[in-house]
This record gives C-alpha cells, structure tokens and sequence, in this order.
C-alpha cells in the first residue's frame, strides 16, 4: 500500500507576513481560502509555480485597506469576527493597543509632576548628550573627508640641539621634494606655507594672516573642491591664485574673478586667479584664505629655499602609494639625511629626526603646536560627562517609576486576576517607558535646535549649522531614546509585574525593603557623580582663575603692539606718537610675549667653559624694551644707550638661560662668551624670568639682543589708563599720514592674553554647564523620591501632628534620610574627584593646589541643595492639616 | 447620488454572491468570477470587496464548517442581503431605462 504523499505547504513566511498585515479576526478565512487554492494549484501547475503565485497572492493581500481595518474600531460591523475559543489578544493587537496606550496616556496625565519630572530629566539629559555627541563626532571627524586620508602623512622634525630637542610640526622645503625622488613609496606631496600677506584689489586693501603657499599636487592629494579651474594646472605656474569661494564674496562680490589679478605683499606682485574651490570645511586642519602656488614662493618670495636642508618652514605632507608601510620608511630616513645634508648637520651640531604622523591622528594626538590641534583629553572627558548625565537621566526614571510602582499596584492585581501573563505586563509597561522617552526624545530635539547656536558659540567653532543638517544623529539619537525607554523601564516593568494578585487586591500591599535599598544605592550614585563634577568645575575655575591672575613678570596693562611691517618711516612715526600726551613710552622689538619669537643657533659659554650650542629663542629689542616692560634685571646691567657697543656684542639671557648653562647663581654668567647669529662678545645681563609664552609652558631659555628697526618688528607703546581711546584714534592718525598704504594692525597685550586662555576657559564654561546640568537631574531625581516618600507617610504625619510634633522636627525626619544618603555620596566623590583633577592639572606647567575647601564648598554645596529640594515636600507636608490627612479613605 | 454607492468590481462580485445563493465564499467567488469574465483575479481583491460590501450592508456573513481541505480551517460564507438585492435590481432599472433610451438599437 503506497504512503500518501505529505501535502506541500505554502511558505511559512508569507503565512507569517500574512498574520502580520492582516487583522487578527480575519486571518482564519484568508488563510483557509489561500491554502486551498494553493491545493488547487499545486494540482494545476505544479509545486514551484504555485508557490511563486502564493507568495505574489500575500503580496496582494498587503492592501492600505486590510492594514487599515487593523486600527478601526469595529462598530461598523454588527458581529465581531474573533473566534469563540479563548486566546490571549496579542499585545499589538488594536484592541490592547489603544487601551494601552490609553492607560498610559491617563497616568502620565493623572501624575502632571511626576510625568513633568521624568520628562524633563529625560529630555536635558538627552539634549547635552546630543550636543556632546555632535562634538565628539565633530573633533574625531578631522580631516576625514579626504578620501586618501590613510595615505597621507604630515612629515614633522625633530630638531636635537646640545641643549634641547624641538619638535617642530614643520620641516624644510627641500626633504618632500627629494624624498619623493629618492623612493618610491612616495606617490606625490604637498607641502602648504601659511604666510600674512598684504593683499590689494583696486582700493581694497586687506591684511590676510591666511595666505597660504601650496604645491601644484594639492588638489589631488588633498579632497578640496574646486568649481572652477583645472585641479591639475591651478596651482603649478608662478603667481596664480586659488580662492575659496568666500574670499571671493571678499573681493570680488558676485562678480567672476577668475583671470582677474590680486596685489600680494608690500611691492604688490600681481597674481592670477586661477581657479575657485569650495569654502573649506570646518574640521579641517588646513584652512586658508588665499591658496597661492608654491612655485611662487620657492622661485619668486624667497628663492634658493628649495636647497636649504636646515631651513624649516613649510608643513609638509607626504602621499604614500597604497600598501606602502609608513614604518619602513621612516627607518630609511636617517640615511637618506645623512647623504643629503650630513655635512650642514655637523657644522650645526644638530641631529634632524623625520617622523610621520598620519594625517588623521594630527589633529587630535600631535603633540607638536600647530594652528588647530584638538585634545583627546577633551574628548574623552566630554565623552564620559555625556554617558554620566545620559545615565543619571536613566536613573531618575527607573527611580521614580518604581517608586510609583504602588500607585499601580491594583491595576497590575486586577490585570493578572482576569489572565494576563506576567511578561505581557512586563511589555506594557515598557512600552509605557519607551512612550515616556519619545516625548522626552521630541522635547530634546526642540532643545537641541534652540541650543545649537549657542553651543558653538561655546565651542567656538561651527560644530553645526543648525538641527536641520545632523538628520542622522536625530535618528540616532531617536533610537537611542527608544533603547533607553527600554532599559530604564526594564527595572521597573520587572518590579510591578512580579506583584502577587492575592495580596494586592487585598489592599495590603506595603513597597518592598529591596526597592527601596535599590531606590537609595541609585540616587547616592546620582549624588556621587554630580559631586565629582562639581568639584571638578571648581578646580578647573580655580586654575584658570590661577593663570589669568598670575604676575606673568613684565607689564601687560595699556600695553598697545603695533605691527609695524618694513616701514621706513617708523622713526619718524615712533616719534611723532612719543610726542603725545596720552603716550607714556614706546619700544620696538622683534618679538613680544605671548607672541612669535625668531630662534637662532647660538652657542654660549658654560660653567665648565665649554661653548654650549643650541637653538635659542630670540628677542631682538631696542635699548628701551626692558623698561617697557618693567623687566627685572637679577644680574648684571640692562642694555643702555651708554655703551654703543650693546647693538653690536652684548647679550642679556634669562634665568632660566643660566640655569641651562650651569650657573647656580645669574651673576656667574656675567661676562660669559656667546656666539649667535654672526655676534660674538659676552653676556651683560639677566633678567628675570617671565612668561613669554602661554602659562601652560614652562619657561625656556631666552636670549636679547639689541637691534636696529627692520622688517616685521612690532611696537610696543604705552599708552596713559585714562585717555585709552583718544590716544589709540590719534596714534591711528599719525599712522595714515605717514604710512598711507599700509593697514592699522594693533592688538592690546592684555586682551591678547586672555585670548591664549580662552580655549581653557572654553572648557571650563562648558563644563560649569554640564555639571549645573547633572545637578539639576540628580536634584529632579531627589524631588520625585522625596515627594513619592512624603505622600506615602501623610498618615504618619498627620498622627505625630497631632500627638504634638513640631513642624521643624518632622522637616528634620523627613529630611535626614536623604542627607544621609548625600553625605555618604560625597565621600564616595571626593577621592575619586580629587585623583582626576590630580591627573587634568598635569597638563598644566604651572598648577593651582587642590585646597581642602575645594571638597568642603562642593560638600556643603550639595547637601544644601539637596536639602532645599527636599524641603519643598517635606515643610509641604509638615505643615498639611493632620485632620485632612487623618480622614478615613 | 443619496444610495451608498456600488463600485464596479464590488458590483461583480455581489452578483456572484447572489448566483452562488448561500455557498458563496472567498474562494469560489473568485473562481467564478475567473470562468465567467476572462479577468485575472486575485483573492485579497475578492476579500476586500466581499468586507466593504459587508461594511456598507449588501451582505452578510457567517464563518462555516471546518473542512480538511484547508488544513482545518473554516470559511466565511456570503449572504447577499434584501438591501443587496433592492440595490441590484435598481442598478439594474437603471440600466434598462439607458438602454432603451438609446435610438435605433442596432450595433451590428
């Protein structure tokens, strides 16, 4: 007897896909009507062929009208169509869809501020972690939109004198250009040489500290776009020029420049424009202005650059060919020197070390100076303050949900009595979380688009344009929400799920110990981590404070520098302006502090007697810049006018110069031997050591010498406190007389100097926010628990009312629970908080000490805030009317 | 128009529901439909029309016995209702007047 061939069955997964368009009511006929014709068809024409109709047949079935009918309410129809037998409805099935989210809706609405609590912490904590997660993507994309990225490799020096190793972020003109001859790996090069350069157009007149001297190969090594010209030629003849697009805004308006010339420099060469790029992104380390061929340099500017192996200059970036290793051609570096420049180095006595540095780790892991450079340690820091309030916000809702829990407790006893399964109100009510987080989530992004501009304000830099241009990062971030909807009321949903129907509905339902312990361990860690940023913020303020007011050693207020350029008639200005009431003194030098000094190879006598070689920092200055700057003289005498022999074999050193060549005391170098820069004679002079470049450097060995006016020196002038403005618009004046064609270019030494801090104080400004913004959270989360306990012991204080507690000690009990739990969290904070800011002050050459009132101001800080946010509910309370809180339910 | 109003696919299928008096379900409709117009259909077009009809009260139903055939699933079996019924016959009067309206009756 032959067995009955098994029936083929139409694919499991349209039947699936079916299940899901359909309504649950209809799926039995429509299923019932398609296997039979499949049967039918299986007969027909064969299994493959009616499985393929089958499959297009469920397709059909994908109508906006049966996915419609899903959501309808049925009173259309006159009976129902589910089937007799009993079933669980399934948790998305309309029905239990919309009572759901009607019971949702109505207690968010029944608890105004409980909801607004969650909301509101949810929504801040969402909209500081998006800012910073915009940031962080912000710095970590530098320099990523270059499709070679991982190709190219800035070429930095290391430069070892006898004294010293400099690590410079530039090298010379010549090692690119030989490297790509001598192998290769090097596909090609770019080297880029920002310049200021005075740039004119008819009467347009521009000083553009921008200017940037490129190679030919600079746009297709590099991905910035040009809009017109051709990549390949723009840059390779002498004098043309490449505009962003607004440069040109600048200069031409609306009208094409391209073939049109610019006047560069004081002698106003004329360039020729010959191609337009796209403005340059703003996470991007190259940035310029005006983008001039290099040949224009290396031929015309400052020709013979292109031979100088020991002249550094130019940033250099190398192209390797893929699949070429970095490593192994940094080890042939040495030789390839010691052929090329050996000789000039031992002249020297300098040891040249190249390195390669991936252009994608220059920004935020070189540790050489460079115009931009980010700070991992930024980064990281931002990164763990975003996850802290993320999951501080986290916290307060698992908090107050739970702690709510008992509110609920009759709905969860009804809910199980009638049948349902404990996970399916394990999902309801994460579904009611994940409800809570989108609001929170729609309330975020409103917050983020309000904040955006303000933020890079703060930042100080155009991290975004505006909400509209982050799209993903929304979708991120409403996935996010979703997640976070789905951990954080995961703890709660487990909680009220797992409630006993028996006992709940017998009305004698108390919370659990374990809940409570829970409720408390999460908001002490609140307390932890808002703590450690508070005293975090105050540390960071103290230093920044520290460095702003710290004696820098010379004078720095009404101190006016002005960039005086090649003017010949400087004496004559320099003059004119001393003649000024309002002007007290003048100097001229090459260099000013917190400004850029010339360096020069020099050797000077040490202790042992030894001419000691380096490469020096340099201030070329006049006779009368040490008392412009009120500068001390430790040892020896200043330059004086007396001794005509000062501007031709007298150099003056700093304390810190002494230091390096072995005298214990400045007045052992007095009379020492030096040789720099073709002057040889001996040392006059020491002064005092000052700040002469950022605070967060210590102070290196400096030289002075005297020297007469030349190109690019600066002047210094002191101007009288009390007619700021009337001297500065006069000195203005002088200067269009006497130097028509050359632009006013001054800064106030001051305002100059509080700039170098500003990128500390950036830092700072944020971090007082976010740690403002953690405490705002935790004291949410303080302020719903509290509420929830107070409400919960109105019987209770209504009885001790009335057995005739003061107000003042039922504040106290109510209060004491939770200072408890704060104080235990600032012992938790303090060492953690301590060591951070410990290993943060590390970065600093000079540092604030971290005092003890560091942690006690923070200590009384936060339990006088917490205590406030408590007392709002508890005095509330303590002061209701025991008769009303005494009636009987 | 003040009646519901009766599309031209739905119209079709009512028809149908009325010849097959009483058997009618999602299935057979559309077979029936197959043999006697030459169009291809397909089930979830005959569904859906079968429940808006429902809807705007042309018929109504009632879920069957369970068969074997279907891997033990019922069907749901269409009734055309009186208001079908007096719907129908109006169309239909409609139509008549139209056709008798029309001068010399000769296509051919």
């Amino acid at each position: 007897m032959p067995l009955p061939q098994p029936t083929p069955l139409p694919p499991t997964w349209a039947d699936r896909l079916l299940r899901f368009v359909c309504p649950a009511d209809l799926q039995e006929e429509l299923l019932g009507d398609l296997h039979e014709q499949f049967e039918q068809q299986v007969d027909q024409l064969g299994e493959t062929k009616a499985r393929r109709l089958y499959v297009w047949e469920v397709i059909c079935f994908c109508r906006p009208y049966l996915i419609r009918r899903q959501f309808r309410t049925r009173t259309v129809i006159a009976h129902a169509y589910s089937s007799p037998e009993c079933r669980t409805t399934s948790f998305l099935s309309p029905l239990m869809l919309r009572s759901n989210l009607k019971i949702a809706f109505r207690n968010l609405w029944k608890h105004k501020m409980f909801s607004f609590i969650n909301v509101m912490g949810l929504s801040v904590g969402m909209t500081a972690c998006f800012l910073i997660a915009l940031y962080v993507h912000f710095e970590l994309t530098y320099d990523a939109f270059h499709q070679k990225a991982d190709r190219i490799y800035r070429l930095a020096t290391d430069l070892k004198t006898e004294s010293e190793t400099i690590q410079y972020d530039i090298s010379s003109w010549a090692y690119a250009p030989n490297l790509k001859q001598d192998f290769p790996e090097v596909e090609n090069f770019v080297r880029i040489s920002t310049k200021g350069r005075i740039v004119r157009k008819g009467d347009l007149k521009f000083q553009e500290d921008k200017t940037v001297f490129a190679d030919s190969s600079f746009f297709s090594v590099f991905n910035f776009k040009l809009l017109k010209g051709d990549s390949r030629t723009a840059l390779a003849e002498p004098m043309s020029v490449v505009l962003p697009q607004k440069t040109v805004r600048k200069y031409f308006g609306d009208a094409d420049p391209m073939g049109q010339t610019l006047l560069l420099g004081d002698d106003g060469v004329p360039a020729k424009i010959t191609g337009i790029m796209e403005d340059i992104p703003e996470n991007s380390q190259i940035k310029g202005d005006l983008f001039i061929s290099m040949i224009s340099y290396t031929d015309y500017f400052n020709k013979g650059i292109e031979n100088e192996w020991g002249d550094f200059g130019a940033i250099s970036f190398l192209l390797l060919k893929p699949g070429a290793n970095p490593d192994a051609l940094a080890k042939k570096f040495p030789q390839f020197l010691e052929s090329h420049a050996g000789k000039m180095m031992r002249e020297y006595k300098l040891g040249i070390t190249l390195v390669l540095e991936p252009l994608r780790e220059v920004y935020l892991y070189s540790k050489r100076p460079a115009e931009e450079s980010g700070s991992v340690t930024n980064v990281t820091v931002f990164s763990v303050i975003g996850l802290f309030i993320l999951l501080l916000a986290c916290i307060n809702f698992s908090n107050l949900t739970t702690a709510r829990s008992a509110d609920r407790a009759k709905e969860v006893g009804v809910r199980k009595a009638i049948g349902a399964a404990r996970w399916l109100l394990a999902r309801q009510f994460i579904g009611e979380s994940v409800l809570l987080c989108l609001v929170a989530f729609l309330v975020a992004v409103l917050l983020s688009a309000v904040l955006i501009p303000g933020f890079n304000t703060l930042a100080g830099k155009t991290i975004s344009p505006g909400i509209g241009s982050n799209l993903p990062f929304v979708g991120g971030m409403f996935i996010a929400a979703s997640a976070i909807g789905c951990l954080a009321g995961t703890y709660p949903a487990l909680v009220l799920s797992s409630f006993e129907p028996v006992t709940v509905l017998k009305g004698r339902f108390m919370a659990n110990a374990t809940g409570i312990f829970v409720r408390k361990g999460l908001v002490t860690l609140q307390f932890a981590i808002s703590i450690t940023l508070v005293i975090a913020t105050i540390v960071i303020y103290s230093q920044v404070d520290f460095m702003r007011t710290r004696d820098l050693g010379f004078s720095k207020d009404q101190m006016l520098v002005i960039k005086a350029q090649a003017g010949t008639k400087r004496n004559v200005f320099d003059a004119a302006i001393s003649r000024m009431s309002g002007v007290k003194s003048t100097a001229a030098s090459s260099s000013v502090p917190g400004g850029w000094n010339p360096q020069a190879a020099s050797s000077l006598e040490n202790n042992s007697g030894d001419m000691q070689a380096g490469n020096l920092d340099v201030y070329r200055v006049d006779f009368d810049f040490i008392s412009q700057y009120n500068l001390k003289v430790v040892a020896g005498r200043p330059f004086s006018r007396n001794f005509p022999a000062d501007s031709s074999q007298s150099l003056m050193i700093n304390e810190a110069m002494a230091k390096v060549l072995g005298y214990s005391r400045p007045q052992a170098a007095i009379g020492k031997r030096f040789d720099q820069w073709g002057r040889k004679g001996t040392i006059v002079g020491v002064l005092k050591d000052f700040h002469f470049k950022s605070l967060q450097e210590t102070i290196k060995p400096l030289t002075f010498r005297v020297t007469d006016w030349w190109n690019g020196d600066l002047l210094s002038v002191k101007i009288d406190g009390r007619q700021v403005r009337q001297t500065l618009e006069a000195i203005e004046a002088q200067w269009k007389q006497h130097n028509p064609d050359r632009p006013f270019d001054y800064y106030f030494m001051d305002e100059f100097f509080d700039r170098q801090y500003r990128s500390d104080e950036r830092f700072q400004t944020l971090f007082v926010n976010f740690a403002l913004l953690a405490i705002f959270i935790s004291c949410l989360g303080l302020l719903g628990l509290a509420s929830y306990t107070t409400v919960q012991r109105t019987k209770e204080i209504g009885v001790r009312k009335v057995l005739g507690a003061s107000t003042g000690s039922i504040v106290g009990l109510l209060s004491k629970d939770f200072l408890k739990l704060v104080v235990l969290a600032f012992l938790i904070a303090s060492p953690l908080a301590w060591y951070g800011m410990h290993r943060w002050l590390e970065n600093f050459a000079y540092q604030t000490p971290i005092r003890w009132w560091v942690f006690g101001s923070a200590g009384v800080l936060s339990v006088t805030v917490a205590f406030v946010t408590i007392s709002f509910q508890s005095i509330r309370a303590a002061l209701l009317n025991p008769v009303k809180s005494l009636r009987s339910e | 128009m003040s009646r519901t109003y009766l599309g031209e696919f739905e119209e079709l299928v009512l028809l149908t529901v009325a010849i097959l008096n009483g058997s009618a379900y999602g299935l057979n409709i559309a077979e029936e439909l197959k043999q006697r117009t030459n169009r291809s259909i397909n089930l979830s077009g005959v569904h859906v029309a079968l429940y808006r009809l429902e809807e705007k009260g042309f018929v109504q139903s009632e879920l069957g016995g369970a068969t074997p055939a279907r891997g033990g699933r019922r069907k749901r079996l269409f009734l055309i209702t009186t208001y079908g019924k007096r719907t129908l016959d109006e169309l239909r009067q409609v139509r008549n007047d139209l056709w008798e309206a029309i001068p010399n009756l000769s296509f051919s």
